[in-house]
């Protein structure tokens, strides 16, 4: 089964994969561009950004310090509202309950709107198990559906595919005949959408924010997929991972305006869709049936560590949006359902170090993702700690860098060793260098060079420069 | 005013010049200079790889050597932003996270301690040519430091600046990253080396040497005339 | 309704808090920084009314002004400008003073269909959406910052109304109109604290959908409406 690790490439190919995708990687940079610029200009017209994200980060920090109690609120309040809760504690349950709701209610079509966290649990493929087809309504995921290719961005999934593809990919499996203008394109999906959504016995959606002093279950969104599946089928699933919650409308509204800002650079979305439970009685749309799901698989063994705060994370992707890694080798190369920055903290901490043990290491450490973060997520710092415990905890680290490694603390503990050792630089690269550069240096030199040159150890190290100087006298 | 010079291992081995510009600049604005002998690395290349033991040997060093100064002061934003970290690094440590503070609080990056710290905008430096600056991501995110290199740019006699297209973007060095990840790196170093020629700079400049042998040794390595300098190299062009 | 399997997750949850189970008198701090109370701070409702009017050329939605006297007229132009011969609209007990029941008598005698939503109707309500050529609803809190008309969705205004036809027409009554979603939820807020239970669907719709997932190319009308108008009436 699907879940947060896609396929079984390894790291390596992966990044090369990417890096030679000339097509995905002129589209992820414009895509980039645009996301950035658009944050900026939405930070810029407030003025005191920082003091949303201030405002932001003491939200988060404070609903997950009593998450027991706002979770319990929740889902008191959804069941006042006619609404089921069930909490589940991995994938396999949520996806269990998930199929048990389709095959009482005898659904054969379940259409669904975007969201993230089903993506990671592989709900999908549960369902189609018991025999029931999904379609997915966001314009991005459809194409991505149809085409079996998964997302590659968490707010724009198919950004890695252009019109041309897209056109084909409706031709091949739709019967599409019109011309890959976007809007053409999405002329067609909007016709063969609306009758999936008329169609379709339940409908499934994500969760952006669950609001525990009412039970309201909220959608961002722009293209009104969200509000048909809620407004559509009789019966309705939503799944939140459990970190969703916020106390009250209040800090919804501080949320939501933080995430389309960070986001897509809008002042609010086209859609934000709040609902609470089943439809009130004489309401002839909305759901007669309500079931949130509530997923923990794994988010619960990251509060109460030093990680906590990268459960504030409320996928506005504004660190992907900034990434150079991400814009290099594109999110396929993260080999998780959730790439960028954000993806290298989380996913080891969901899926373990095993399978993702070089994620961390995909960063500069440049921290512009975490200078962006609307929530204030140490995104860099706890990449840091991510490879402090690959290292001493893990031991997962290559033998020859923990060999380097502790001759680094000799090194640099050790005056004279470091003094001999930088005053002895020079004649050590001396057989690879010419003309004061190294072109084709040795050992670990070697991943420097297959790119650039790395210049010859100076004639004299600036230390024995300066005793001279000071023998001298100081008046030069 | 007494400055302790903390040289940084890269510009220890790789740039004497950075070393004795910082030095005559600093002395120029009235510092009496001193080098502190026993100092080492920052520990930064084994801290961000994960090895915080082993980066903790060279950091107690490194505050061992400066114990005496009153102010510590570096050529490089990434270096100084590691000192400016060490009291996060020695929180838990009772033996050691008094003087880590100590340390953190009196070091300085060169820019920031001429601008934030003695006022000095202007360092009374010419430098003809057309100079491009590419602020590096530990200067500016880690430690802070935003506008001080400017100042001090805008006020070299006869520089021409010119903007470096999205220069906040990393240059792809990132200490270890640069072998560990060399294809993304060198992916990141191609990318800025095409920014820094839609400037047409002559010069490259930065706060901090390893972007500027990760930069320059890309261009030489596409036959760029292009040369990097160090921030202190304009500084202190007469 | 029922609630499975919470005590065992929720114990799971706080055990790794390291702390006992908190299951009541947690209370929301205050929060250090209020920033979302200055914007639009202090502008008349006139000005907020310029503040919307020029958003909406952002997100590309028409604004047009009128007073009540002159609703009908406009709806009329801008009904007829959508070429809409079918027109589902909300049965809001406004509709009476905005003189619109008048209004929709008038539509269908000229030979449009008109239908207003209506509890009785069951599922034909939202087939009739479904096939409308324009909805049309008031606009319950109007967001001047964002361009937003929120709607408190019941038994008389469907989910569908807004959502299903190909165009939108909110009209917004001028009083409805504040500085920014902090005010609407700060009033629903109060509303579900003072025990008037919370709509079950609360829209805050802000000018047609949209999309940009095929190639960042921002494509107007989605799913929902391609073309929204805003009248904004004086009352």
């Amino acid at each position: 089964m699907l879940s947060i690790k896609l396929g079984d490439i390894s790291y390596e190919d992966r990044v090369q994969k990417g890096v030679e995708n000339d097509f995905m990687r002129q589209a992820v940079a414009s895509a980039q561009g645009r996301f950035r610029s658009g944050r900026q200009n939405q930070a810029d017209k407030w003025g005191n950004w920082e003091d949303w994200r201030t405002l932001g980060d003491e939200i988060r920090t404070h609903t997950l310090e009593n998450i027991d109690y706002y979770l319990q609120l929740l889902s008191d309040n959804v069941s006042k509202r006619g609404g089921n809760v069930f909490f589940a504690q991995t994938a396999e349950e949520a996806n269990h309950y998930i199929q048990n709701v389709v095959k009482e209610k005898n659904a054969k079509k379940i259409v669904k709107s975007k969201s993230m966290v089903t993506e990671e649990i592989g709900m999908n493929e549960a369902l189609e198990e018991v025999g029931a087809d999904v379609v997915e309504s966001d314009l991005g995921e459809w194409i991505l559906q149809l085409d079996e290719d998964p997302p590659s961005h968490i707010v724009a999934p198919a950004v890695h595919k252009n019109k041309e593809q897209v056109k084909e990919t409706f031709a091949e499996k739709k019967g599409y005949h019109q011309s890959s203008k976007p809007e053409e394109l999405a002329g067609f999906a909007r016709e063969q959408l609306r009758q999936e959504f008329l169609s379709a016995d339940v409908g499934v959606t994500g969760c952006n924010f669950a609001v525990a002093e009412s039970g309201a279950v909220t959608f961002v969104t722009n293209e009104g997929n969200a509000r048909m599946v809620t407004a559509i089928p009789d019966t309705q699933i939503s799944v939140m991972g459990m970190e969703r919650v916020v106390p009250t409308y209040e800090e919804l509204d501080i949320l939501v305006s933080l995430l389309t800002r960070a986001a897509v650079g809008q002042d609010l979305t086209s859609y934000v869709t709040s609902i609470t439970g089943t439809c009130h009685e004489g309401e002839s749309d909305g759901p007669e049936e309500y079931h949130l799901v509530i997923v923990d698989n794994g988010r619960s063994s990251i509060l109460g560590t030093e990680f906590q705060s990268a459960l504030h994370c409320i996928r506005c992707a504004a660190c992907i949006n900034v990434c150079p890694v991400y814009r290099h080798v594109g999110g396929h190369a993260y080999g998780s359902v959730y790439p960028g920055p954000i993806g290298a903290v989380l996913t080891p901490l969901l899926d373990g170090y095993e399978d993702h043990k070089e994620l961390p290491y995909a960063s500069s450490l440049c921290g512009a993702c975490t200078e962006v973060c609307p929530v204030k997520i140490p995104l860099h710092e706890q990449l840091i700690r991510h490879r402090e415990i690959i290292v001493e905890q893990e031991k997962k680290s290559p033998k020859s860098e923990q060999l380097a490694m502790k001759g680094f603390a000799k090194w640099g503990s050790n005056p004279a060793a470091y003094k001999m050792s930088t005053a002895m630089a020079r004649s050590a690269t001396k057989p690879w260098m010419k003309d004061e550069t190294i072109t084709n240096g040795p050992g670990p030199l070697k991943g420097w060079t297959v790119n650039r040159d790395f210049p010859a150890p100076a004639k004299q190290t600036f230390r024995s420069w300066f005793k001279e100087r000071q023998k001298g006298g100081e008046s030069q | 005013m007494r400055v302790s010079l903390f040289i940084t291992c890269l510009c220890d081995m790789f740039s004497t010049d950075v070393g004795k510009n910082t030095v005559e600049i600093l002395e120029r604005v009235g510092c009496v200079v001193d080098f502190p002998e026993e100092q080492t690395c920052c520990g930064q290349p084994a801290y961000n790889s994960g090895y915080s033991t082993d980066a903790k040997e060279s950091m107690k060093q490194m505050m061992k050597a400066f114990q005496f100064s009153d102010y510590v002061v570096g050529p490089s934003g990434s270096c100084v932003g590691m000192l400016k970290e060490y009291p996060k690094v020695f929180e838990n440590d009772l033996v050691w996270r008094e003087e880590a503070k100590r340390l953190s609080d009196k070091s300085y990056e060169i820019t920031q301690f001429l601008v934030d710290v003695l006022g000095v905008v202007d360092v009374g430096s010419t430098f003809k040519g057309r100079v491009t600056y590419h602020p590096s991501c530990h200067m500016t995110r880690i430690l802070g430091v935003k506008d001080a290199p400017m100042k001090l740019l805008k006020n070299v006699k006869g520089v021409d600046l010119v903007e470096l297209p999205v220069k906040e973007d990393c240059c792809g060095f990132g200490g270890t990253f640069a072998v560990k990840n060399s294809v993304i790196s060198g992916e990141m170093v191609k990318e800025k080396s095409a920014h820094v020629s839609e400037t047409g700079a002559e010069y490259v400049v930065s706060g901090d040497m390893g972007c500027l042998l990760n930069i320059g040794g890309r261009m030489t390595r596409e036959g760029k005339n292009v040369k990097v300098a160090h921030i202190t190299e304009i500084l202190n062009h007469h | 309704m029922t609630i499975m399997n919470r005590e065992a997750f929720l114990e799971h949850v706080t055990a790794n808090l390291h702390r006992p189970r908190r299951t009541n008198g947690v209370e929301r701090p205050q929060w250090s920084i209020r920033p979302q109370d200055e914007v639009l701070k202090g502008l008349s409702k006139d000005e907020l009314v310029d503040v919307l009017e020029e958003h909406c050329k952002v997100i590309h939605t028409n604004f047009k002004r009128t007073d009540r006297d002159g609703l009908a007229a406009i709806l009329k132009e801008t009904i007829e400008g959508y070429k809409a011969k079918a027109i589902v609209a909300s049965s809001d007990s406004r509709n009476e003073d905005y003189g619109l029941h008048d209004f929709y008598q008038k539509l269908k005698d000229d030979g449009n269909e008109v239908h207003l939503w209506d509890e009785t109707n069951g599922k034909e309500n939202q087939a009739f959406a479904e096939r409308a050529d324009v909805g049309i609803t008031f606009s319950d809190i109007t967001l001047a910052e964002s361009g937003t008309v929120t709607l408190f969705n019941n038994k008389y205004n469907g989910r569908s109304i807004s959502l299903m036809p190909r165009t939108y027409i909110a009209i917004i009554p001028k009083s409805t109109i504040v500085p920014r979603m902090t005010q609407a939820t700060k009033q629903i807020h109060e509303a579900n604290q003072a025990g008037d239970g919370v709509a079950s669907c609360i829209s805050f719709v802000t000018g047609p959908s949209n999309s940009a997932d095929i190639e960042m190319n921002l494509i107007v009308g989605v799913h929902g409406p391609v073309d929204v108008t805003y009248i904004m009436v004086e009352d």
